[in-house]
């Protein structure tokens, strides 16, 4: 008698169930809403600032969610999304800059602890760097998922401070520009090493050397110490940005500055930069006195 | 609770086995979760997995820092006080559901027969304060500093009669902490594992000294002596042997000595043939309503003990035989009417005395 109504019970209960059910269509419906007006607020934005070359304003900015008010690089991905991490821990954002949207996060295996500067995208591989100068190689990860990494030592972290790594298809080669140089020779230059895909311990990594006046130009700075590199793929060019000068420079694979400026705005502690292939400047900014946050700007090269 | 008792009667079919009936209680709440997560995904993620499992929480709407339009407007994403209230609400349910069947085993599975009720009580009201602490807390190192304050301020000691009940203050902590960081999926582990730790240590006497009798074998031998005046006879619950300390045992065979004393030798006729107990907690006031009472409708009594309380009422017994012309229910009005509300309650024991009969066991 009990096992029978309990087994009564249950199939009543059971349609009931399943017509309450939360459907995730029904979030997804909504996300799709919001993505689409943020979309169409940002073509209008681009439009504005198309029709206005001179105008330097913001086309968009994302405040950044706590995990990550250490907000660092930026690595582009083909379909214009953006890879960031935190500082410390071996955290992996992805990130639409075009609806603001963080959409799925993964982890390093052993949620690995260091000082996590930069991040780039070569290929199927993703090269997360530290400070210095060590390089954790990974794939990208399903949302919440753990995943494996390599980790080699470029063994550079003796000759300077790193807070950049890039990319460079054309060359197969990592890119990483230092931010403070140990070798008294090259004190005053601007020195990026690019280090050969595969990574191999036989190869020494090269070295470009711009001299640091050039860089800084007619600008106020007494330096320019990049926090960030990022490749604009429609030139090719190396985009820098430095934190402390508050800067921008443009230099061509052979050295040559094309431009260096103040960034479009105020950026308390810009840490990570990408250039999209639809010329979309983007600058992440870490938290200061204002939450971390994304930014988007024209990018005109 | 009755539905709860039915529901684990249906899954368990009725066994009393503690075992059954606890893995029954647990298989109930594994359903309710798991038909939780089907209806209300986002929900249960919040409160089961997220402290172990932090890195996926699917997609997050940033806030617009161009737009006059807050993300928390949108409807979704963390902070919304709806959200917030939803897993607040399930965190401290989930708690309670989780240390349940604590005490029931706290209760139930224990050397020693009796428990501390503000134990009980604690084990199920703790992890729910301590879940809503570190729930407000959090990553805020602030707050935590501000809550080792307040806990400096307000100092609270006790002292518990057995050690073990430490633990189980303990794993009310544990399963707290982890509804607080919203990982009751461990909790709910954590206390699984436990109930069924004590329960198999307490039904195998786990750590027993090979030299110390069991509790069976220590008081059968005395109890069959205490049955019946030649000692043939055997008290068949086995439980009553066992629930019995050797302090309650002494006590019973000194009550048992002086009711045999009172009704007095083997085949005469006894003197007094009832027991009259009285609780309250004015004894001379109601002695001497009832010395009054018995002296009308007794045929003769005596004042057999007194045992004072402090905490709850005292007890009063009278060996009485009662006048044959005086039913049973007269004699306990007559004591009520006059005692102005003074008595809690009074209970008349009557019987006959045991015959022997060769070669029956009772």
């Amino acid at each position: 008698m009990i096992a029978a109504r309990g087994l009564a019970l249950l199939l009543c209960a059971l349609p009931c169930t399943t017509a309450c059910r939360e459907t995730s269509e029904a979030k997804a419906a909504q996300l799709r809403e919001v993505e689409a007006t943020r979309k169409q607020e940002l073509a209008r934005r681009i439009a504005l600032a198309d029709a206005n070359p001179t105008r330097r304003a913001p086309l968009a900015m994302w405040i950044m969610p706590p995990e990550l008010k250490e907000i660092s690089g930026l690595a582009l991905k083909p379909d214009g999304r953006v890879l960031t991490h935190g500082d410390e821990v071996g955290i992996i954002s992805e990130v639409d800059p075009k609806s603001g949207f963080i959409l799925k996060r993964f982890v390093l295996d052993g949620e690995p602890h260091g000082d996590f500067e930069g991040i780039t995208i070569a290929g199927t591989d993703v090269y997360l760097l530290e400070s210095n100068g060590k390089l954790f190689k990974f794939r990208e990860g399903a949302d919440g998922a753990h995943v494996p990494f390599t980790e080699y030592d470029t063994r550079l972290g003796k000759e300077c401070e790193f807070e950049s790594v890039a990319f460079e298809p054309d060359s197969s080669r990592l890119l990483m520009a230092c931010k403070r140089v140990a070798t008294k020779s090259l004190k005053d230059q601007l020195v990026i090493y690019r280090v050969q895909l595969p990574i191999s311990n036989s190869a020494r990594p090269t070295m470009l050397a711009v001299p640091m006046d050039v860089v800084v130009g007619a600008n106020l700075w007494k330096h320019f110490h990049p926090s960030d590199m990022a490749i604009d793929p429609t030139t090719g060019n190396y985009v820098l940005i430095a934190s402390e000068e508050k800067a921008l420079a443009v230099i061509t694979p052979d050295g040559t500055v094309v431009r260096s400026e103040p960034l479009p705005a105020h950026h308390n502690q810009a840490e990570g930069v990408a250039v999209t292939k639809d010329s979309i400047l983007i600058v992440s900014d870490e938290a200061t006195q204002k939450p971390a946050a994304i930014t988007l700007y024209r990018w005109r090269p | 609770m009755p539905v709860l008792k039915s529901l684990i009667d249906i899954v368990t079919m009725g066994s009393e086995k503690p075992m059954r009936r606890l893995l029954g209680y647990y298989g109930i709440l594994a359903i309710v979760v798991l038909l939780a997560a089907y209806l209300w995904p986002g929900a249960l993620r919040r409160i089961a997995f997220k402290g172990v499992a932090g890195v996926s929480e699917g997609p997050t709407v940033l806030t617009d820092a161009l737009n006059a339009i807050p993300t928390a407007a949108i409807g979704f994403g963390p902070g919304g006080l709806g959200d917030v209230a939803i897993t607040t609400i399930l965190i401290l349910l989930g708690t309670v559901a989780l240390m349940l069947p604590v005490t029931w085993v706290y209760m139930s599975a224990r050397p020693i027969p009796g428990h501390n009720q503000q134990i009980a009580q604690t084990l199920v009201i703790l992890p729910v304060v301590v879940a809503g602490i570190v729930y407000i807390i959090q990553n805020s190192l602030a707050l935590a500093f501000s809550l080792a304050g307040v806990m400096a301020a307000v100092r609270f000691r006790t002292t518990l009669r057995d050690t073990r009940d430490v633990v189980y203050i303990f794993l009310s902590i544990v399963v707290g902490f982890a509804a607080g960081v919203q990982s009751l999926a461990v909790g709910a582990l954590i206390s699984l594992f436990f109930n069924l730790v004590i329960l198999i240590t307490w039904r195998y006497d786990y750590g027993r000294n090979v030299l110390t009798p069991t509790a069976s074998s220590q008081w059968a031998g005395p109890l069959h002596t205490l049955a019946s005046p030649t000692g043939e006879l055997e008290i068949p619950d086995r439980d009553l042997i066992l629930s019995l300390t050797p302090e309650k045992a002494d006590a019973l065979a000194d009550r048992f000595g002086r009711v045999r004393d009172a009704l007095g030798k083997k085949k005469k006729k006894p003197r007094y043939d009832s027991v009259l107990s009285i609780t309250t907690y004015h004894v001379p006031e109601v002695q001497n309503h009832v010395d009054k009472v018995l002296d009308k409708m007794a045929k003769r009594w005596t004042l057999d003990e007194i045992v004072s309380n402090t905490g709850r009422p005292s007890e009063i017994y009278y060996l009485i035989r009662l006048k044959k012309s005086v039913p049973r229910d007269d004699l306990l009005t007559a004591i009520h009417q006059g005692s102005d509300g003074m008595i809690d309650t009074v209970n008349l024991e009557t019987g006959e005395p045991v015959e022997d009969k060769p070669g029956v066991k009772a």
